[in-house]
């Protein structure tokens, strides 16, 4: 059934171009994006708060684009990118009164809304959220609702709403999805998400027990010269199209004050790789405090941005009272 | 300000700060600013500091996102629009009056219908009456090549509910901007079509052509005219053009036009031809052989709305004014008070005050020394602006045309 609300296309459905280099694939194959970074390098976040001034509270949140990505847009080659960077907004409206229809909540009532532009994939997305989208607002949800004090509005609903501007890519264009393949993408979305909303939730000034920043840890395979597929290993804020293959990635939300994880999200089976390989740290706990680690370092990036809300806050409300 | 010095006569313990007096007051706010006391000397000026005729700082930045054929962010004071392109590829087989209007279309004196007729000569060059204004766009209206939606659910005001289905606001947004697309005819339907040229060769010389025979849309091959005539549109682009409304603060419809324009002036889409063995359509992945959009002018949208003095103006039914009102009007127009004010790009504040409305696109015609072309006049809600009003507005949006035109330039 088409969409009324909205234009829709031709009838007939469209098709997604088809390039030439992806029927031949042995001329790209060079081409593949390395991580040039460290195994415990995180990318550059940038993060800045207030742009959206109708909002209570409001975040853009941008990843350093990866080393082929912006040696890609420097001299473009081929039209088509070799990776993406997370580029996403997110807006809080609230604390308002609840509707009148809802039930009396005692609490702050917390709703989350993720959803892609249409561009924001390789593949076009479509205009209603889908299980995914769904999925990462609930992931979202539990992720902030720890850190939020929500008796201090009850009666009152928190609305948190994030377009994800360009997302990432769940594996490098060229390859075939195999047996290892998941939504890698998603767990970068997810990070992303929590560490926004997180400076959102504080420019709106809505209390927090801390700031939950999020991170990415993942056992990359990657693809060697002389021997096929390297072993295993573990690497912090992965972008999935810089490697072979992902074998297993969490992503944790973090308060650091408090040393407490408020969401945990573990894909992958690392135990199958891990058998044959001397590197004995190769564990889920060694990954989960691998996605810490990352989130530390997303913290910092979020403390920075945090405060510069607060002293915007406090120049506007002294330049009021003059 | 104009609303504190009105303000502080009052007693003290009815003060208030100017914020708050234009939340409980907004119309005199609005017309406390509009219409200072001509003792306190000050200009007309609106309450966010602009003067009635001036649009707020505009800025783009086009081609920031990855996946897209073409993107542009266009901030237009607090209203942030993020444009983005994806071109996707419909072959005609999936059209399904395709060959029914290809058929009956060969008697219609129509020259681009008359190509792909095989009893006429091919050879003729596509691109000579290119910029000629009878060429024929039906192909992106009849199979809507042009496909605009406009996204207010991304919590860019509060009363936009995300998740929701686009509000009417959203629903008549992309409208607008369809219905202007396809009467500004902006887009040329030959930079959306991906033609086959059959080879007409030797079986010898077939296999060395597999590889190069492949036609490019807009290059004619030499003495392609005695090759055969077989030349006919194996597929179109649809360009899916979807916005995204960041940030709401009045005026979306200018954002997202002018976010249309700059993603479309960034647009390039990559070299396409029919495979013919394995029926499809394949492009080229070479930056170097993909070509941006030749769009016909660059038609600038400008929004306006008429703030009157009458708070009730609002509630008043519409209705033409009668020679003792128009009467009065003109007296205090003589006398020097203002009734009416026309204000340029309202933002979200004004939005609420004002009814009457003014939609202009206008386009400057570079051949013809830059003569001002009104592309589409919207004008509803009210009955202050008259012809002699309409004409300075078509004034203003020619400088405003000046201004976009200095901004996209840069990007």
């Amino acid at each position: 059934m088409t969409d009324r609300r909205r234009i829709n296309g031709p009838p007939g459905g469209t098709r997604p171009p088809v390039f030439a280099s992806s029927i031949k694939p042995t001329t790209v194959a060079a081409e593949r994006p390395q991580r040039q970074r460290q195994p415990n390098e995180l990318r550059k976040i940038f993060l800045k708060t207030g742009l959206i001034p109708s909002a209570s509270g409001s975040s853009y949140l941008e990843f350093e684009p990866s080393a082929s990505l912006s040696a890609a847009r420097a001299s473009p080659q081929s039209v088509i990118p070799p990776s993406s960077s997370l580029k996403l907004a997110c807006t809080v409206h609230g604390p308002k009164p609840l509707a009148r229809s809802a039930t009396f909540s005692p609490n702050l009532v917390l709703t989350t809304h993720v959803k892609y532009a249409p561009f924001a994939a390789r593949q076009r997305k479509g205009h209603i959220r889908d299980a995914s989208e769904r999925d990462l607002g609930v992931h979202l949800e539990t992720a902030l609702r720890g850190a939020i004090v929500a008796e201090r509005w009850p009666k009152s609903g928190l609305d948190i709403t994030i377009t994800v501007l360009e997302a990432e890519d769940d594996r490098w264009w060229a390859d075939a999805p195999d047996s290892h393949d998941a939504a890698w993408g998603m767990m970068n979305v997810l990070a992303g998400c929590i560490t926004a909303a997180s400076a959102a939730i504080a420019d709106a000034r809505i209390d927090c027990l801390d700031l939950v920043a999020g991170g990415v840890a993942a056992v990359v395979a990657d693809e060697t010269a002389e021997r096929g597929v390297s072993a295993p290993r573990l690497m912090l804020d992965t972008d999935p199209a810089d490697h072979r293959s992902t074998l297993s990635a969490c992503v944790v939300a973090y308060m650091p004050a408090r040393d407490e994880i408020t969401e945990l999200w573990l894909k992958g089976d690392i135990s199958k790789a891990s058998v044959g390989i001397d590197d004995k740290n190769l564990t889920h706990e060694a990954l989960i405090d691998g996605a810490v680690d990352a989130a530390r370092g997303a913290h910092s990036v979020l403390a920075e941005a945090v405060r510069e809300s607060a002293e915007r806050f406090a120049g506007l409300s002294s330049g009021k009272s003059t | 300000m104009a609303s504190s010095a009105a303000v502080s006569t009052a007693p003290p313990a009815l003060s208030l700060p100017p914020s708050q007096f234009a939340r409980l007051q907004p119309h005199a706010y609005l017309l406390a600013h509009l219409s200072p006391p001509a003792s306190s000397q000050q200009p007309s000026i609106r309450a966010n500091g602009r003067a009635p005729s001036q649009f707020r700082v505009t800025s783009t930045n086009t081609g920031s996102l990855t996946h897209t054929n073409g993107s542009s962010v266009v901030r237009l004071g607090d209203t942030t629009a993020v444009c983005g392109i994806k071109a996707e590829i419909l072959h005609t087989e999936d059209i399904a009056s395709w060959s029914v209007s290809h058929s009956s279309s060969s008697s219609t004196p129509n020259k681009r219908r008359k190509l792909t007729n095989p009893t006429e000569k091919p050879g003729e060059d596509r691109q000579d009456g290119s910029d000629e204004v009878e060429d024929d766009d039906s192909y992106i209206e009849d199979f809507s090549l042009l496909v605009p939606n406009l996204s207010l659910s991304t919590g860019c005001a509060p009363g936009f509910i995300p998740g929701a289905p686009p509000s009417a606001l959203a629903q008549s947004l992309s409208h607008r901007v369809l219905s202007l697309l396809h009467s500004s005819r902006l887009v040329r339907s030959e930079d959306l079509e991906i033609w086959y040229q059959r080879p007409n060769l030797g079986p010898e010389e077939l296999e060395r052509h597999n590889e190069d025979e492949q036609m490019d849309v807009d290059v004619e091959q030499d003495g392609s005219g005695s090759v055969g005539e077989t030349r006919e549109i194996k597929a179109f682009w649809v360009l899916y053009i979807d916005i995204m409304i960041i940030s709401l603060a009045g005026n979306p419809f200018d954002a997202a036009w002018t976010a249309v324009l700059a993603a479309l002036r960034d647009t390039k889409l990559p070299r396409a031809w029919w495979h013919a063995d394995n029926e499809t359509v394949i492009c080229s992945d070479l930056v170097s052989e993909a070509r941006r959009l030749s769009l016909r002018g660059l038609p600038v949208a400008s929004s306006f709305r008429v703030f009157e003095a009458d708070a009730a103006s609002g509630w008043r039914a519409v209705i033409v004014p009668d020679a003792e009102e128009e009467r009065k009007i003109a007296e205090s127009d003589r006398k020097g008070i203002q009734r009416r004010w026309v204000l340029a790009d309202p933002d979200g504040y004004e939005e609420g005050l004002a009814q009457e409305r003014v939609c202009l696109v206008i386009d400057k015609d570079q051949r013809q020394n830059g003569k001002v072309v009104i592309v589409k006049m919207e004008k509803n809600g009210g009955f202050a602006v008259d012809r002699k009003e309409l004409k300075e507005l078509v004034a203003v949006s020619a400088q405003r045309w000046e201004e976009i035109n200095k901004i996209l330039g840069q990007c």
